[in-house]
């Protein structure tokens, strides 16, 4: 009955930001008919996907996670009526934002999922979590959460910058 | 504007014609306090230094006569009416001193209800353009230290202003530096991409005069202020840093009105200005929108059309 679970070298970890009237009921659905999809996603209920702000995607990477998926109602479906409309245009911009600082896009995925749909949910989350688990870990912005603001001077260069004749002189200075 | 067209290459700007704004500037806004149009006027005085200009209230016709319009005017006034003389509006119609870049401003804070437009009397000025930042300040404006933002201004004539000072000059037909290092940008690899904003974002120090000097900032409490729960984390660190201005352009992705004082301002010299415009490319692209001189009902992020692009969205 329990579908064979293969090992894999990594596990990508990803998280949802779902709406609770459309995608977390699809997402039940998918549950209740007992739908087998990755284990590696984390949902995360939202009253709409106007609720969700673009900086709690920039929260999720930099606190570790290798992808995102945002996902609610379908256009016209909003059970606030315009919500994903204007969640829509807000997330359309942040995209772009994203890819013009350097973030890979693939690694952020919308999609609707009504609450009939379990099965498209399995397909959006399956594939997003295939496609991340072959681009590997997402180091950028775990990268930054590590380190320090002088750290761009580190190395050969940070003799020059501590020890500099202003540094020192400053330094004889206090005595 | 016509510039471009006849190309003539104007390489300096004469004084003269700053002089004959200054005489507008000075006979308007004495003329408006004298009969009680406004309660006061939001201008420029002369700094303490030689090649210097210092935003000002005045409130008295005597004052207002030693207003200035020099290349030294690079402040953007609108922010004075909506934080630090928020006050003044409170006792009146209040008349601002405004080039093209900060007429967009006030067309945007006036579409987002921060301002009346009854409240205001907008003195246009047809500039030329202002100094560069750290450029050399004495002298005429030339090619070496005319400001990026001018270099490919597109709203030279204020247009919706209740008097413009000043008369039409062609304006000198310069490379739009600013436009070709987007591009630069943009045609770079996504890692390299990466590693120039993360750059130019772990020199920041977190003074957030980028905030303070944006007339879009109005908010009470900012986001990144906030730390139950904190989204943005507030230490100068590289982490937070990539956040703030991540949550910068995006909030005001759609409004910003591009006066580029956030860059101005900037004293680690972060090229925040490409992340504004880089913004204001795809809104155009997305919606058709560009942000104007004259208040619009609502900004592209704040409605939708049901046909909007989604070809993001599975």
């Amino acid at each position: 009955m329990h579908a064979e679970t293969k090992q894999h070298d990594f596990e990508p970890k990803i998280v949802a930001f779902v709406c609770t009237w459309c995608t977390y009921a699809g997402a039940d659905l998918a549950g209740t008919s007992r739908m087998q999809y990755p284990s590696n996603v984390r949902v995360l209920k939202f009253p709409c996907t106007g609720r969700i702000d673009p900086v709690f995607i920039l929260r999720a990477f930099q606190k570790g996670a290798d992808g995102v998926l945002v996902s609610g109602c379908h256009p016209g479906d909003c059970h606030y009526m315009a919500g994903n409309f204007h969640a829509r245009r807000r997330f359309a911009a942040f995209r772009a934002l994203l890819s013009f600082v350097g973030v890979d896009l693939n690694r952020l995925q919308f999609s609707w999922v009504s609450a009939a749909e379990g099965g498209k949910w399995v397909d959006v989350v399956t594939e997003l979590t295939e496609r991340v688990r072959t681009m590997g870990p997402m180091p950028e912005f775990k990268e930054l959460e590590h380190e320090e603001q002088w750290s761009t001077f580190a190395g050969a260069s940070a003799d020059k910058v501590l020890n500099s004749p202003e540094l020192k002189e400053a330094y004889d200075s206090i005595g | 504007m016509n510039a471009k067209a006849s190309k003539t290459h104007v390489t300096c700007i004469e004084p003269a014609y700053y002089e004959a704004i200054t005489e507008a500037i000075r006979k308007e806004a004495v003329q408006i306090l004298k009969d009680e149009t406004v309660v006061g006027v939001v201008g420029y005085l002369p700094g303490r230094r030689k090649g210097t200009a210092s935003p000002a209230l005045v409130t008295t016709a005597e004052e207002a006569g030693k207003l200035i319009f020099s290349p030294a005017c690079v402040n953007n006034l609108s922010v004075y009416l909506t934080k630090a003389k928020k006050g003044v509006l409170k006792k009146g119609k209040v008349g601002i001193v405004a080039k093209g870049c900060d007429m967009r401003a006030l067309a945007g804070l006036i579409t987002e209800s921060q301002l009346q437009r009854e409240e205001l009397f907008i003195i246009g000025v047809v500039c030329p353009g202002v100094y560069g930042f750290g450029a050399e300040r004495t002298g005429t404006l030339t090619e070496a230290n005319i400001a990026r933002k001018c270099r490919e201004c597109s709203v030279h004539l204020p247009d919706g202003a209740d008097v413009a000072a000043g008369t039409h000059t062609e304006l000198a037909d310069l490379t739009p530096e600013e436009a070709e290092e987007m591009a630069r940008i943009e045609a770079m690899p996504q890692a390299e991409r990466w590693a120039f904003w993360k750059e130019h974002f772990s020199r920041c120090i977190r003074c957030m005069a980028c905030r303070q000097v944006c007339p879009f900032c109005y908010c009470e409490q900012c986001l990144c202020d906030k730390n139950r729960p904190q989204a943005v984390e507030s230490s100068p660190r590289p982490a937070g840093n990539m956040a703030w201005h991540l949550v910068r352009a995006m909030h005001l992705a759609g409004r910003c009105g591009g006066c580029a004082e956030c860059e101005r301002v900037c004293p680690m010299d972060i090229p925040l200005n490409l992340l504004n415009r880089r913004m204001a490319k795809e809104l155009k692209e997305l919606y058709d929108f560009e942000a104007g001189l004259n208040p619009v009902e609502k900004g592209p992020l704040n409605q939708y059309k049901e046909d909007d692009d989604q070809s993001f969205i599975k």
